[in-house]
């Protein structure tokens, strides 16, 4: 069956196929930047802001890219953050925001998590721009 | 029609008229916009106001008045006070046949400052936060305690749910509420003190200022939001002290309610709520005799936040008051000892790049008959008032990357509020008992809205 006579169903069932298939495999799928602004814009612009420099409720989200956690000057931290030993890949980011409160038990950030993996591969090819 | 009331009626109908929209001169329309919120927490006003300026409130916004007003960016050294002024020109439709000798008014094209006001506004312990407005009136040319609301909030877990649980000392029922459909904090947001309001409305509406109320409030589980307090009257030395108008006494405290669902999903937002406000007042406070007001209503809100490129909000409410008018009934105030208020109010706005906004809001409050309450100024006896408002507005800064935020502040705008109906249908008596279009109210106004 070539995929011009797919139908839209089965489409999204290799889609989805292919979501769980990278998730198990503990890989990020590659994410679009611009959809991505839009959505940081949605989930997290009003705690965390992409400038240099600029804490909010959270702390800046610029040169987020291999950081190591609770690193930012000033930042006032979590014990809990402070002490998780991780450095920002896209795998850990990915984690992290999927399940905030798994991965830094006792963290600051009240956020419950972003479900959709399509529009977390977004949001960290944006965070992960900023530079 | 020609009719001329006698100076005493007129005065029976002020006084008897005085509980259903007292104090809405100092009170009602003032507007409010605290940038030391935002240099508190390194947010921008965007992030807690849909459209880059006060007081309709985001998710985040909200969460942070429940919490407080404490959220903070973890810097030390911030300075929890703002300053506010609204400077408006208004031109009604026909000359008032009366204008408020207390506003300084003339018949028409009235502007100037209408208030100026400071706030100590923020972060006072890590569970303590205030909002606390004083305002001189640039037209009635006194200061007054505006608004007061001081807050200790924390968060508690019980098992796997937890939420957020508060309690606030305050002075107006519904200043405590976060969402942007009743009282205090519905829109329209700032309006000139030479217009002609939204026609007679419930209790609930008009004690700002002359009550102190401790009300205890929750935000369990993200969702549920459920606010209960008590309210007295404030005594004649209180009410002289802050500059407050005198509502009357409570025979015993007043009780507001309020319960509500509240969804955000990010992307968009909704609130469905209850809310109720129960209490007998004294107009005369050597009376022993009280009007009894009940209060109940329901409201519900919806946001569209997105990207914050193309932002839509709607806010709806209905309020009913069922009065027992014992106080007014037997000093010949009122026909019947058993009135009734509706009042429906909705407002529907859009934001562009939380910069250019339009507004337009429907309102609309019918009244029972009473020949003695309404019939002075009413052809069919009742307050019957209802009509529409649009706004449209520009907020060039605000956000982050703004000039010179977040200290530089300002909202520019436009507004025409027209009527339909005014004091019982499209025709009335004006204070001078003239024949009156209520067409000839609709008010053209221009304010520049500015805090720092």
């Amino acid at each position: 069956m070539s995929i011009a006579t797919m139908t839209t169903k089965q489409q999204l069932f290799n889609g989805l196929v292919g979501i769980c298939l990278l998730a198990a495999a503990g890989q990020v799928l590659a994410g679009d930047v611009k959809k991505g602004a839009d959505v940081f814009a949605e989930e997290c612009g009003d705690c965390h802001s992409v400038k240099e420099g600029k804490a909010k409720k959270g702390p800046p989200l610029f040169g987020i890219n291999g950081r190591k956690a609770a690193s930012v000057a000033d930042f006032d931290y979590s014990d809990a953050m402070k002490q998780s030993g991780i450095a920002w890949t896209a795998d850990k980011i990915d984690a992290y925001i999927t399940h905030p409160r798994k991965v830094v038990p006792g963290g600051k950030m009240k956020y419950d998590g972003l479900d959709n993996a399509a529009a977390r591969a977004d949001v960290i090819a944006y965070v992960m721009s900023l530079k | 029609m020609q009719y001329l009331p006698s100076v005493g009626r007129l005065l029976r109908h002020a006084t008897a008229l005085l509980a259903f929209a007292t104090l809405t001169s100092l009170f009602g329309t003032a507007a409010h916009a605290v940038p030391s919120y935002a240099r508190q927490t390194g947010a921008e006003c965007a992030s807690c106001h849909v459209g880059g300026y006060g007081p309709q409130l985001t998710p985040y916004g909200v969460r942070f008045k429940l919490g407080g007003y404490t959220d903070t960016d973890g810097k030390d050294g911030k300075i929890p006070l703002s300053a506010m002024a609204v400077f408006n020109w208004a031109r009604t439709e026909k000359d008032n046949p009366a204008p408020d000798s207390g506003l300084h008014a003339n018949a028409n094209d009235n502007g100037g400052m209408q208030e100026a006001s400071v706030f100590l506004a923020g972060r006072l312990t890590d569970q303590i936060g205030t909002f606390i407005q004083s305002t001189y009136s640039g037209y009635e040319r006194k200061w007054a305690l505006d608004s007061m609301d001081i807050r200790w909030a924390r968060t508690l877990a019980l098992g796997e749910q937890e939420g957020v649980v508060g309690v606030s000392l305050n002075g107006n029922p519904t200043l405590t509420d976060p969402f942007n459909t009743i009282g205090q904090w519905r829109f329209p947001y700032t309006e000139s003190d030479f217009g002609f309001g939204s026609g007679p409305s419930p209790l609930i509406e008009g004690l700002g200022g002359s009550v102190m109320g401790l009300n205890a409030y929750t935000l369990w589980d993200k969702n549920f939001y459920a606010e209960l307090g008590a309210y007295g009257t404030l005594s004649p030395k209180g009410l002289s002290m802050i500059n407050a108008d005198d509502a009357g006494k409570f025979k015993n405290l007043g009780t507001y309610w309020r319960l509500a669902y509240f969804k955000d999903m990010k992307r968009d937002n909704f609130s469905v709520g209850l809310f109720g406000f129960n209490a007998d007042l004294q107009p005369d406070r050597a009376d022993g005799t009280a009007n009894k007001y009940d209060d109940i209503g329901v409201d519900v809100a919806y946001q569209f936040l997105g990207n914050r490129e193309h932002i839509y909000t709607l806010n709806a409410s209905y309020i009913h008051e069922k009065q027992a008018l014992n106080y007014s009934f037997n000093n010949g105030e009122s026909s019947d000892k058993n009135n009734s208020l509706d009042q429906y109010k909705l407002a529907a706005s859009y934001h562009y790049n939380q910069t250019w906004g339009v507004t337009g809001s429907l309102f609309n409050t019918s009244t029972s008959k009473d020949a003695t309450l309404y019939g002075e100024s009413s052809y069919h006896d009742n307050g019957n008032t209802s009509g529409y408002i649009l706004q449209g507005d520009w907020t060039p800064w605000g956000k982050e990357s703004s000039w010179g935020a977040p200290w530089a502040n300002v909202r520019l705008g436009v507004q025409y509020t027209g009527y339909n109906k005014f004091n019982g249908g499209s025709h009335y008596l004006d204070d001078n008992g003239d024949d009156r279009k209520a067409s000839d109210n609709n008010t053209l106004s221009f304010f520049v809205w500015t805090s720092i």
